[in-house]
């Protein structure tokens, strides 16, 4: 039984695979959830609706076709699983956790004190998804995690760690750690996850040959070769991130500019 | 200060670790100057005549002499390793012009019962249509096989949908008409432009 998608080495084909493994890790945080707020009461139903549109996108992009491509195939999908992962899951499972909850979650891991140190130094949130990403698109980690269920795992989960890091010190659910102003906030956003992914997907986007075997050696899926693949994979990353990043963006600075107003 | 130059100096080492290893290098661990398997003693070139995809004969030893020849057992309903070894072929010759104009890539069939002058020529062309294709009798293709020194394909499986167990490797005849490497599955594109034109310089 596959319990996480790893890479396959044979042919890919469009037979359905289950993966129990992507079934739990979805519905148990989902299932948690709602009993939580509902035992609570009183909890925004946007925050509920946006936890769940996490945990929605979180499944398609883990699951079967999209997380066994990305696993084994191509590397444009694995780029794009990356992309759902740090800039769509991870927001939105912040947004969607009330503030209640996020206490009561950081209290019983014992996670207050990081969560607290993380959210207040930018400069090292925005280091740790750097080192991440780039980690874990080298071609050493590439070839190295996605050959096993288990390192396909744990690469998944750090892209999900290392997205919950970069949102923190803007989206935190607590209160008194969003001290940061506007200004810093739009910065350190656009450094982090707008100019410093440009690196590792430039790499990708000129390199003459594959980097990584994983997607050299795979079956072919369509007719893109391996070169043009990660070609796709490095515009993703590149091109993929932006519409994200622009819009919270322009979403902060009006508000900035809302907030000098009622001044 | 300090402590941003060591995290900057930490990212450079994970960088250049993580990224180091994506090239070739010009010798290998091995100590030989290429990259694929080497053949110690190297192998001459074997003698067969086969039938080509315009249903002309080919005699192999003749019909690449002088030329880089690299020399592959396959059949076109393979579903992995035939179409990946291809590709990877294809695309080196792509970035190598200078080695596609003075070698020839050939194909033998180990499944000339379906593979017909038309299926494999329609077959290569997905990938380079001035690869060469061979086919012939089952007898032929054995012996073809056997002159190249590699394990004889075995069929696995009954009914339309069977599967060809064969040797996976590419076997690279330098102009000098001996083979000094070969390539498995899973030889890399850097690994083959590393030794093309080492290849070709055996002249």
């Amino acid at each position: 039984m596959k319990l996480w998608c790893a890479a396959l080495n044979k042919p890919w084909s469009w037979h359905w695979i289950a993966y129990p493994g992507v079934w739990l890790t979805v519905l148990l945080p989902t299932i948690i959830y709602l009993v939580a707020v509902r035992r609570h009461g009183d909890t925004d139903r946007k925050a509920i609706w946006t936890f769940l549109a996490a945990m929605v996108i979180f499944w398609a992009s883990s699951d079967w076709p999209v997380g066994t491509l990305g696993a084994g195939y191509l590397a444009s999908v694995h780029m794009l699983e990356y992309v759902f992962y740090t800039l769509a899951v991870a927001p939105l499972m912040l947004l969607g956790t009330p503030e209640w909850m996020a206490r009561r979650v950081l209290a019983r891991l014992h996670l207050a004190r990081v969560h607290e140190w993380l959210s207040q130094r930018l400069f090292m949130s925005g280091l740790i998804f750097n080192i991440v990403l780039v980690a874990t698109h080298s071609p050493i980690g590439v070839d190295t995690l996605r050959s096993s269920q288990l390192g396909s795992f744990a690469m998944d989960m750090s892209w999900l760690a290392s997205g919950i890091i970069l949102w923190m010190p803007i989206l935190t659910p607590i209160r008194e750690q969003r001290t940061h102003p506007f200004a810093a906030k739009m910065v350190y956003l656009f450094v982090s996850a707008g100019i410093v992914p440009i690196v590792p997907a430039s790499f990708l986007t000129f390199a003459s040959y594959p980097l990584y075997s994983t997607y050299e050696l795979a079956p072919r899926v369509g007719s893109l070769t391996a070169v043009q693949d990660q070609q796709l994979a490095g515009i993703t990353m590149k091109l993929g991130m932006a519409p994200v990043i622009w819009i919270t963006l322009a979403v902060m600075f009006f508000r900035w500019a809302a907030q000098e107003r009622a001044r | 200060m300090r402590k941003v130059l060591s995290i900057a100096g930490l990212i450079t080492l994970i960088i250049g670790a993580t990224t180091g290893c994506a090239t070739g290098g010009s010798t290998t661990t091995s100590g030989s100057i290429f990259d694929g398997t080497v053949l110690q003693p190297p192998e001459p070139k074997p003698e067969f005549v086969l039938t080509d995809t315009q249903g002309q004969p080919f005699d192999f030893q003749a019909e690449t002499e002088g030329k880089l020849t690299l020399l592959y057992f396959g059949y076109t309903y393979c579903p992995d390793i035939c179409p990946v070894q291809l590709a990877q072929l294809a695309a080196v010759m792509d970035r190598l012009p200078d080695v596609e104009r003075n070698s020839v890539v050939v194909f033998v069939t180990v499944d000339p019962d379906r593979d017909t002058p038309q299926v494999i020529r329609s077959f290569l062309d997905k990938f380079n249509t001035k690869f060469v294709g061979l086919t012939g009798t089952i007898e032929q293709v054995e012996a073809a096989q056997r002159a190249a020194g590699v394990p004889v394909a075995v069929k696995i499986g009954d009914g339309a949908d069977y599967s060809m167990g064969h040797a996976s490797q590419v076997i690279a005849f330098a102009p000098d008409g001996l083979a000094y490497t070969q390539y498995p599955y899973g030889t890399r594109q850097t690994q083959w432009v590393h030794d093309l034109p080492l290849i070709l310089g055996r002249a």
